[in-house]
């Protein structure tokens, strides 16, 4: 079972403030709460999904693993490494092993490099591979993600949106990491070509063993790829759980909510919608309590002013909202217990 | 049924300097009062160009080269600019996808509603400022009277497209064009906003085009379903049979490789997909656009430009011979009249 084994990468209590400078003097007038407090594990082999909303944080927690953007508080532990201890130098040698894919194939490759070049820039960055190995190595992993090694002498303009996802994959592959960060990778992309790109995905960690953080606001393609979903809003987790749990029997109103929005491509299926009222409140003031209160449809005085912590509601979920049932305090002791 | 809009033959294409695009070719399909036709096809394929020909905004090099569009039966492309202005914005509106950039940032959204009502009708501005804000009760929006005086940066996305929507209907059009009206808005938005188009469709009895690439909006809404591929419509007919029973195999490719909310039932490992790319508009192969990447394809297929048939409804009847489809159809031709018909440009089909 995964659960012996150590995860591959561990996040405990991450948390991300940036702050909004106001006046003159560019004090500090208030802090964007972008990630606030969130713990997950990933096992090796496995793809956990992280999904929500626009603004409740799932970029800036793929990016402060990858300490893209320095966390302000939390550990991260990576292959048995805590990342955030590490210097500049074992920062950098530690990084061929967990790479990213991002979501605009057009703004993430540069478009005065060759198709050589780019693919070929982290054998050049870490210094490995010279000369006419790395060519080699270059037109193999063209032919992985299904490219003709061919355009290697072409530019970027010269390809279309999926062509240059699987450039920019071809690129995350080079250094055979362990652990891929995928953001948003199929969001801009056609819907015949969405599918390509996922199998693309599901294909490679099947040949090389990878492990991916997938963060996507598309809710089928999270549950299509994903062995575990993370649901944030507004900067934490509410709810974490096998795939089958989260997406069939949700628990947390949130998520429930947001999956009765997904509309589904079949003009028959009547479902029973939950709108939820209003937006989603801003993460510089975020609500007290529960900070999913004020659109829940079924909140209670107590979720105002006391915040549910993520706590295991059944084997392999967990959640945070006062008012699923499960939630006992025999539970309770016995996380606590196991941290 | 009476039809709002009828378009017929419709032709636009672009001449650029590599050669001639042809963005909307030969594309016809009608939407009756109170009805909402879905226009769904990947980028490029024409559907948001069909939208801004219906209201003549396609710009050089783009031109309308063919084909009618029949508003209550006028055609607007006899209209002089005098009388199109007329038109834009009281007979026929649009919402699009960015409302940041589709709104003014420097004007008062209620004035901006307002604009729409003075450009149209003669009033006062006090009235015209009265409807704006009736207007935005109408989309839902809380403290209109407050809102009004806002700003667009200070609203969410979700209230920029209200407002947007509160702008469409306030000269009470009969056609709303609505293109990609919730792409870039959140889920649970989105929900708000299509259950909002589609409350407003029945309360005012409007006829509403929804272009979307996305599959589940579409089934959401629409009616009548026009699936678009390079510049052609491949498949029209009711949401009910299209979606349920794909006749062209694009469509079907389409349906299939969409993942689906609760796969993790039956999870597999692949999803089904449509092989290859959408292709270059300069350089459309012969015959069927989509043969290249069509798993049904035959030479048949790219010979000749394949046609937009009628192909019978029911199911049992798929392996009848067309001309024996056409007898019946033409058999039953006075009690399916008020039906949309089914076709598909397809020889496989």
């Amino acid at each position: 079972m995964p659960e012996a084994a150590e995860p591959l990468l561990s996040v405990r209590n991450l948390k991300k403030y940036f702050p909004i400078h106001r006046g003159v003097l560019s004090r500090v007038a208030a802090h964007v709460k972008a990630v606030d407090d969130i713990s997950f594990d990933i096992n090796s082999g496995e793809t956990f999904g992280l999904v929500g909303e626009s603004g409740c944080g799932k970029t800036t927690a793929g990016r402060t693993i990858l300490r893209l953007i320095e966390p302000d508080a939390g550990t991260i532990r990576f292959d048995g490494i805590d990342l955030l201890g590490l210097g500049k130098q074992e920062l950098r040698r530690k990084r061929r092993d967990m790479q990213i894919i991002f979501q605009d194939p057009y703004a993430s490759l540069n478009p005065r490099m060759t198709i050589r070049t780019t693919v070929g820039e982290p054998f050049a960055i870490h210094s490995l591979a010279g000369g006419s190995e790395r060519e080699q190595r270059v037109a193999d992993l063209l032919k992985t993600v299904g490219l003709d090694p061919a355009v290697m002498n072409r530019y970027p303009h010269e390809f279309s949106g999926g062509q240059r996802q699987r450039i920019g994959i071809a690129r995350a592959l080079a250094l055979k990491p362990k652990l891929i960060i995928a953001d948003e990778p199929v969001s801009a992309l056609d819907v015949s070509i969405q599918a390509q790109i996922i199998n693309l995905l599901a294909d490679l960690q099947q040949q090389f063993g990878l492990t991916y953080l997938f963060i996507s606001h598309a809710i089928p393609v999270i549950e299509h790829i994903a062995t575990r979903i993370g649901v944030m809003y507004l900067g934490k987790l509410v709810e974490v759980g096998t795939s089958a749990q989260i997406c069939l029997a949700p628990r947390h109103p949130y998520t429930q909510a947001l999956l009765s929005a997904v509309p589904i491509p079949d003009p028959g299926a009547k479902k029973q919608r939950i709108f939820l009222r209003g937006d989603v409140p801003t993460p510089i003031d975020p609500p007290s309590g529960c900070r999913f209160h004020t659109r829940c449809p079924i909140a209670v005085d107590r979720c105002k002013v006391e915040e549910p912590p993520l706590l295991e509601v059944e084997e392999g979920r967990d959640a945070a909202c006062h008012l699923v049932e499960g939630r006992d305090n025999h539970r309770e002791v016995q996380k606590a217990q196991k941290t | 049924m009476t039809d709002v809009l009828e378009v017929r033959n419709l032709k636009t294409y672009f001449f650029t300097e590599e050669g001639v695009v042809k963005a909307v070719d030969d594309v016809s399909f009608n939407v009756p009062k109170g009805k909402t036709l879905g226009l769904v096809g990947e980028s490029g394929c024409g559907k948001s160009v069909t939208a801004m020909s219906i209201v003549r905004l396609v710009s050089p090099p783009g031109r309308v080269v063919g084909g009618e569009i029949l508003l209550n039966g006028r055609d607007l492309q006899c209209m002089s600019e005098q009388e199109m202005r007329q038109v834009r914005g009281a007979q026929i509106s649009m919402v699009f996808q960015e409302p940041m950039t589709a709104l003014n940032p420097v004007l008062e959204v209620g004035f901006q509603i307002a604009e729409a009502v003075l450009a149209h009708e003669k009033v006062s501005k006090r009235e015209a400022w009265s409807r704006a804000v009736e207007a935005m009760k109408a989309v839902s929006i809380p403290d209109a009277e407050k809102r009004a005086k806002e700003y667009p940066h200070s609203l969410s996305g979700g209230m920029r497209q209200r407002i947007m929507i509160a702008m469409a209907l306030v000269c009470h059009p009969a056609l709303v064009i609505a293109d990609e009206p919730t792409t870039a808005l959140d889920v649970t938005i989105q929900a708000q906003i299509l259950e909002l188009l589609d409350s407003l469709r029945e309360q005012y009895h409007l006829s509403l085009i929804l272009i979307s690439h996305d599959l589940g909006v579409i089934a959401q809404v629409a009616e009548t379903v026009a699936v678009m591929y390079a510049g052609k419509i491949v498949e029209i007919g009711l949401a009910m049979d299209v979606f349920h029973n794909p006749k062209h195999p694009y469509t079907e490719g389409l349906l299939r490789s969409v993942p689906r909310l609760g796969s993790s039932v039956h999870k597999k490992d692949r999803l089904e997909v449509i092989e290859g790319m959408v292709p270059d508009l300069l350089h459309l192969p012969d015959g069927c656009s989509f043969a290249p990447r069509c798993y049904k394809r035959t030479v048949e297929c790219t010979l000749a430009p394949i046609p937009l048939e009628h192909v019978s409804e029911h199911h049992h009847e798929r392996s009848e011979c067309k001309r024996d489809a056409e007898r019946k159809r033409d058999s039953a031709q006075p009690q399916e009249k008020s039906q949309p018909s089914r076709k598909v440009r397809c020889i496989h089909a």
